[in-house]
């Protein structure tokens, strides 16, 4: 058999899982993998059924005991067991403060923020930005309430004939990190990881800067930073 | 502990996880950490940075174990593909793998046989895997490998045996064929 072997035998996207489970990718080629199977239930069970088809070897590597501080590190990283959710006894002391009909316009209003901001102790509430420049509103972007996803929808960015746009976090310590390639014409959702995750606040600023294609290869932007905007609680 | 009650065991407490249970995230780093600290640093080569991956795909479990279908997927195949993905992120992240020494395709040839001590998996499927990968050219299985174990790219596999990129892309995506049919036969 020759190198010029028939590939018909595995269709492309099947082909991508398999080159994704098994590790062969380069950063840029897997990060667009990655972002197709955020997006894509089907492409996402493709790469799922290579996993397992690859997993058995993992037999092979030894078992390494970690040290302990690894998992007093993920302990604190994780929140702390919370008390039973509290909004169905928010909404039944307020319905009991509206009966009670002391309560003025502005009171009821005073019971909602309350209840706003005792919800957000608990479930945090999404985080916008428009992020502009030039005068012009490029893109916006949400970050869910989880801090786990951020999407991203184009609106007045052109397309770059030869560069992407790239996507940063900047928290108060000014330090741009990377947070993926977006698209000039169709929204983009990523992943924010957990250290990303963890800085998605309402200090933090987004901002674009435009990249050669496969994005920035230093890890900080390369080319001019268009547009920025500062998160904020919707 | 038989190998049906580790899995449960391990899905049972990722069950869980979504509902703000950290004892039962304890429970599946105790089950699951030293065979998954030891793909890490595999793949990874430095300690602290396995333990930073490990700390990662742990922080991961929690926020996704709501995804993991147990109906669907063994739990260990779920916890080391995130394991592998998250320490191949990290190799990317790095622009360069650990471990570049020539691969020799005649090392791949014990790869035929299955491994006798399967801790957390299957042995079936343990044992189908190596009877397929026994079908493979020695050259792909030893491309495959350095893929599987040492987070190669496609281009770190083609300096290591020292073919054109090309050449190495046809012998990956041909083994994949040919482990398809067989796995899926």
């Amino acid at each position: 058999m020759s190198d010029t072997f028939d590939h018909s035998g595995m269709p492309e996207d099947e082909r991508l899982a398999a080159e994704y489970a098994l590790g062969v990718l380069d950063g840029a080629e897997r990060a667009a993998a990655a972002q197709r199977m955020a997006r894509e239930p089907v492409f996402a069970a493709l790469v799922a059924r290579w996993e397992a088809h690859f997993a058995p070897w993992a037999d092979e590597i030894d078992e390494v005991r970690p040290p302990p501080h690894v998992w007093e590190r993920i302990a604190s990283a994780v929140p702390a067991p919370m008390p039973a959710p509290p909004r169905p006894n928010l909404w039944q002391s307020l319905t009991l403060w509206r009966g009670l009909t002391v309560a003025t316009a502005a009171l009821a209003a005073a019971c909602i923020a309350a209840l706003i901001y005792v919800g957000s102790a608990v479930r945090q509430q999404p985080l916008v930005a428009s992020i502009d420049g030039g005068g012009h509103r490029h893109f916006v972007a949400t970050v869910d309430p989880g801090r786990d996803r951020i999407a991203v929808a184009p609106a007045a960015f052109s397309a770059d004939a030869t560069r992407v746009p790239e996507l940063w976090l900047i928290p108060p310590d000014g330090r741009p990190r990377p947070v993926g390639l977006l698209s000039a014409d169709r929204t983009v959702t990523l992943t924010l990881p957990a250290p990303l995750a963890a800085l998605a606040k309402d200090d933090a600023v987004l901002a674009v800067s435009l990249e050669p294609p496969g994005g920035s290869p230093t890890g900080a932007p390369t080319g001019p930073v268009i547009a920025s905007g500062k998160l904020t609680n919707l | 502990m038989d190998l049906d009650t580790n899995r449960s065991l391990i899905a049972g407490a990722l069950a869980r996880i979504p509902g703000g249970d950290r004892a039962a995230l304890q429970t599946v780093y105790r089950l699951t950490s030293a065979k998954l600290f030891g793909v890490c640093l595999r793949i990874l080569g430095e300690r602290a940075d396995a333990e930073d991956v490990l700390q990662e795909v742990f922080v991961t479990v929690w926020r996704k174990a709501a995804d993991f279908d147990a109906t669907r997927a063994s739990p260990m195949t779920w916890l080391i593909a995130i394991a592998r993905n998250r320490a191949i992120d990290r190799l990317r992240a790095a622009r360069n793998s650990r471990r570049m020494e020539p691969l020799d395709a005649a090392d791949a040839v014990a790869d035929a046989a299955p491994i006798a001590d399967s801790a957390l998996e299957n042995t079936q499927e343990n044992a189908r895997l190596h009877g397929c990968l026994g079908e493979l050219a020695a050259h792909e299985r030893a491309a495959l490998r350095g893929a599987f174990f040492d987070g190669n790219t496609y281009e770190e596999l083609a300096a290591r045996m020292a073919v054109p990129l090309g050449t190495m892309k046809s012998w990956i995506r041909r083994a994949m064929i040919k482990l398809k049919a067989c796995l899926e036969r």
